[in-house]
């Protein structure tokens, strides 16, 4: 695909704040028409990757492409993008529907739209009163209503999920759903691994700055050490039975590397007749726990969490 | 192409004014300002007939003198509260970030702002010393046309204070890194523009009253806007009286302080868009 086909391109992106690297040497690529999940530790980059692609960070090195324009401080065309910011309070004194009115004028797009979105986001009964009683997950499906006002063309959401129900983080991922079909691109940055494991198309996560690994979760758990893990009843009694799976069993099931998965299941079927297990996949956690723990070892700033082993005395 | 497409979007210099005029007009102070100036506007005018038990208007010079010894601090801290949260609260509350990935200018914001927080210290001071005006008008003897024109540069150059004073609290909160320090830089900075820099001039005027120093005394007022206002206003009606009366016979004409003022306006208006313009996220 061409770069100007693509909705994001970044190739070799650094940022510097002073002399602490933000971004070293970031590549994305991201289609038209995907969801792509923003992973990483606090302060792996995320939100400044996010303000690159906007545009209102000007990276100190490498190429960011955009709807097919290559953007530079100086070349700045306006573009259909939504952004929702992390950790939004907006202006207490509006009203909910004067504030998502506001965000439309500036938009140019029509009170109808504005009617559509406050009922679908289920804010019909305080859209009259002002923000400053409005909730955290009011308002921050205030901010969604207002990212995806223009259905753009692409949408970045930085933790849209903070401080949402389970019922309104549904109806985000639905949302989005509904616009990647429309052939929007969608990078939602997250900590929210379950929420968005089964809705990703293309993970990427980001680790002191560098990206650790980008791609569709099947790619990323195959290039993974990571185990698939299979498990049947009566399992200790047949893995004795047949040595060929003892090599394979460990703590209680089959743990058995991705790209010997297959050779693995026809053994099962064919040899040992077994035909009632379940093949469990490295999930998203799995794998993000696994791209972290080096980072763990190496960590200058001290930004990974890491458990500090404490002696508790208890009722000293 | 399909004609509803061609909607003629309005410009989003008014759509922002419109959002900062209707954020204003909801706070607090922007009635406590225009109730205060009011309060003052009808103290001074009628403060005479409560004391006479009738109607005794102040003499036009007099009552300008009155008005503006009082304008000179509460206008400024009007300004100062009506706007010194204009960047720095966005910045807080992360609308920043936002406007500025919408397809706007960093100038049109800045504009857009400026005109609605222009607009309201405008209208309050209008709306509160128009009303001494139409009592003037009404009442006194005054001719209409010395009223008239009395209230018109007693306005335009309080307005002109006001939008100095706006600038002020932009650069502020431009530079500040949270809404309370912006307060307290601006409240520092009124302190010494509108009292200390006076006594400071007062004290240099008592001290050596050479034509050397009358010069520096003039260069010190023009940088001070404060006493730019209050010159402008001793000259206006050539009163007699005030603190700086000793001024009021400086080669310096009305035309020239008001050009100062205009001057320092523009200057603040190029100071503060600049460091907008120059703002890292
Ligand atoms: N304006 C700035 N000036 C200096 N350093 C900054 C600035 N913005 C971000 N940083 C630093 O850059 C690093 C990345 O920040 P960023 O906000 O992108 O992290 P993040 O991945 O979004 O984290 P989180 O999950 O906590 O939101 C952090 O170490 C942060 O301290
Ligand atoms: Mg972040």
């Amino acid at each position: 695909m061409h770069i100007e086909d693509l909705a994001v391109s970044l190739q070799a992106v650094s940022h510097q704040f002073g002399d602490f690297a933000a971004l070293t040497e970031v590549d994305c690529a991201l289609q038209p028409g995907q969801l792509l999940a923003l992973l990483g530790h606090n302060g792996a980059g995320k939100s400044t990757l996010l303000k690159v692609i906007l545009g209102l960070i000007d990276p100190s090195h490498g190429q960011v492409t955009v709807l097919g324009q290559r953007l530079s401080a100086h070349n700045r065309k306006p573009m259909n993008i939504g952004y929702l910011p992390e950790n939004i309070s907006f202006y207490d004194k509006l009203t909910g529907h004067e504030l998502l009115s506001y965000f439309a004028a500036l938009k140019g797009v029509g009170q109808v739209r504005v009617n559509r979105l406050i009922e679908e986001f289920g804010l019909q009964y305080a859209q009259h009163k002002p923000l400053k009683g409005y909730s955290k997950g009011m308002k921050q499906r205030l901010g969604i209503a207002q990212a995806i006002l223009a259905e753009p063309q692409l949408l970045l959401l930085d933790e849209p999920t903070v401080g949402l129900d389970p019922q309104a983080s549904e109806f985000l991922y639905q949302k989005i759903q509904s616009l990647t079909q429309l052939g929007c691109a969608v990078m939602v940055s997250t900590h929210e691994l379950n929420l968005i494991e089964p809705q990703l198309d293309v993970a990427m996560v980001m680790g002191q700055g560098r990206n650790l690994a980008t791609g569709p979760m099947d790619s990323l758990v195959k290039q993974s050490q990571l185990p698939v893990t299979i498990r049947f009843d009566d399992m200790i009694r047949r893995v004795t039975r047949y040595n060929h799976l003892a090599a394979f069993y460990h703590n209680g099931a089959l743990r058995c590397p991705v790209a010997e998965t297959e050779s693995l299941v026809e053994y099962l079927t064919t040899q040992c007749h077994i035909f009632d297990f379940e093949i469990e996949k490295p999930g998203l956690s799995a794998l993000y726990q696994e791209l972290m723990a080096p980072m763990q070892q190496n960590d200058e700033q001290g930004i990974v969490f890491q458990p500090v082993n404490q002696t508790v005395l208890v009722g000293a | 192409m399909n004609s509803q497409t061609l909607r003629v979007a309005p410009n989003p210099v008014w759509i922002i004014a419109n959002k900062e005029l209707k954020d204003s007009l909801r706070n607090r102070w922007v009635s406590v300002i225009t109730f205060i100036f009011m309060l003052l506007s009808f103290s001074v005018t009628f403060a005479g007939s409560a004391i006479s038990a009738e109607l005794a208007l102040p003499n036009l010079p007099s009552l300008i003198t009155s008005l503006s010894t009082m304008t000179v601090f509460i206008i400024p801290l009007a300004a100062i509260l009506l706007s010194y949260d204009a960047y720095i609260g966005e910045e807080e509350a992360g609308t920043m970030l936002l406007l500025l990935s919408y397809p706007l200018t960093k100038q049109q914001i800045f504009i857009g702002k400026l005109v609605a927080h222009s607009g309201i210290m405008l209208a309050a001071i209008s709306l509160a010393f128009g009303c001494s005006a139409v009592a003037m008008l009404l009442w006194s003897e005054a001719s209409s046309a010395a009223v008239i024109s009395a209230f018109f540069q007693f306005i335009v150059s309080s307005s002109l204070l006001a939008v100095t004073f706006i600038l002020i609290s932009y650069l502020v909160s431009l530079h500040v890194s949270e809404k309370a320090k912006a307060v307290g830089t601006l409240l520092s900075l009124w302190f010494l523009l509108v009292l200390v820099y006076d006594l400071l001039l007062l004290a240099l005027l008592v001290a050596d009253l050479g034509s050397s120093s009358q010069a520096l005394v003039n260069v010190l007022m023009a940088l001070n806007p404060t006493d730019i206002y209050r010159a402008i206003n001793l000259l206006a009606v050539d009163s007699p009286m005030g603190s700086l009366s000793l001024l009021a016979d400086t080669a310096w004409g009305i035309e020239l302080l008001y050009g100062l003022s205009i001057a320092w306006v523009a200057c603040l208006a190029m100071l503060a868009s600049q460091s907008f313009a120059r703002k890292s996220i």
